[in-house]
């Protein structure tokens, strides 16, 4: 859970909803847009996550800040668009499609077909690289949708096998064939988006 | 071939694919001491695997803070709502009240 360095830090009701958008609008959307596809989704969540806070203001108890309160709102939102992309298709299909993708990185004797270059950067210098984050989203952003809303329940949510097993009616082997895929295509995104242009920088 | 399952047979000299998968699925689970032991055998020969195991965690423990980085984003660099969209939602609020 992330800790809330807004400047609403005081407990009790809720504020005003008016001011809702000034406070809250700007880290409501970059969590989104993190996880979602684009601007457009990613506005939509925000207005959606504030109605629903509008409806419910009467529940909050004020044991969280009204930030954090307003983020697991939003998470539920989230975890509603991502069921929603993994109906879509049977999970037989996914499975299928998944493997396929594994087996593309491979040739017939299970080597790589390309052999990864050597980075090893310092991961609080990509904390603090805008650059890391636009380029890791954009390559977020080009994975199937389906693979995106599993690895970011698992990686930037920190969900575990179980409970995302559950929210997405999958089995974790489904899970586990989708997350590895998943960094597979990522890191190759990466390395071809970021590390082979930086290489002196990282 | 490609078994996700706890693998309690299978050759203990692996592919990298084999072992690029176990690499994940550690990531994921405990694996067996047999997965164990086919994993650090290739990880010791391959300098490719071994590699890309430490980029993944990388990858990893990068993503896990981002909630961090957008608690410490200064308003300046962020990446931030509109304010075409900050005037539409401000409105779809006060007729909702």
């Amino acid at each position: 859970m992330s800790v809330d360095r807004g400047n609403d830090i005081k407990q009790g009701p809720v504020s005003d909803p008016s001011g809702w958008v000034d406070k809250h609008g700007d880290y409501l959307y970059r969590y989104a847009l993190m996880r979602v596809r684009n601007r457009e989704a990613a506005e939509n969540l925000v207005q959606e996550t504030f109605l629903a806070a509008l409806t419910a203001r009467q529940s909050f108890t004020g044991r969280s800040t009204e930030r954090t309160w307003m983020v697991g709102i939003l998470k539920h939102k989230m975890i509603d668009t991502y069921r929603k992309s993994f109906r879509e298709k049977s999970i037989s299909e996914i499975q299928t499609d998944e493997e396929q993708t594994v087996d593309s990185f491979y040739d017939a004797a299970g080597n790589p077909g390309k052999y990864p270059k050597d980075w090893l950067p310092d991961p609080e210098k990509l904390l603090h690289s805008k650059e890391f984050w636009e380029i890791l989203k954009d390559c977020m952003s080009r994975l199937p949708q389906r693979t995106a809303a599993a690895f970011s329940m698992r990686e930037l949510d920190d969900l575990d096998t179980a409970q995302i097993c559950k929210e997405l009616s999958i089995s974790p082997t489904n899970l586990w064939v989708i997350l590895h895929r998943a960094r597979l295509q990522l890191r190759e995104c990466l390395e071809r988006n970021w590390f082979e242009k930086k290489e002196d920088n990282v | 071939m490609s078994n996700w399952e706890e693998e309690t047979k299978g050759p203990l000299i692996t592919s990298c694919k084999q072992a690029a998968r176990l690499v994940s699925i550690a990531m994921e689970r405990r694996l067996t001491i047999r997965e164990n032991c086919t994993m650090h055998i290739h990880l010791w020969m391959c300098r490719t695997c071994a590699l890309y195991r430490r980029q993944i965690g990388i990858l990893r423990k990068a993503l896990t803070r981002h909630a961090e980085v957008l608690d410490n984003t200064p308003p300046s660099r962020c990446e931030c709502l509109d304010a075409n969209a900050k005037q539409r939602i401000k409105e779809v609020l006060t007729k909702s009240r």
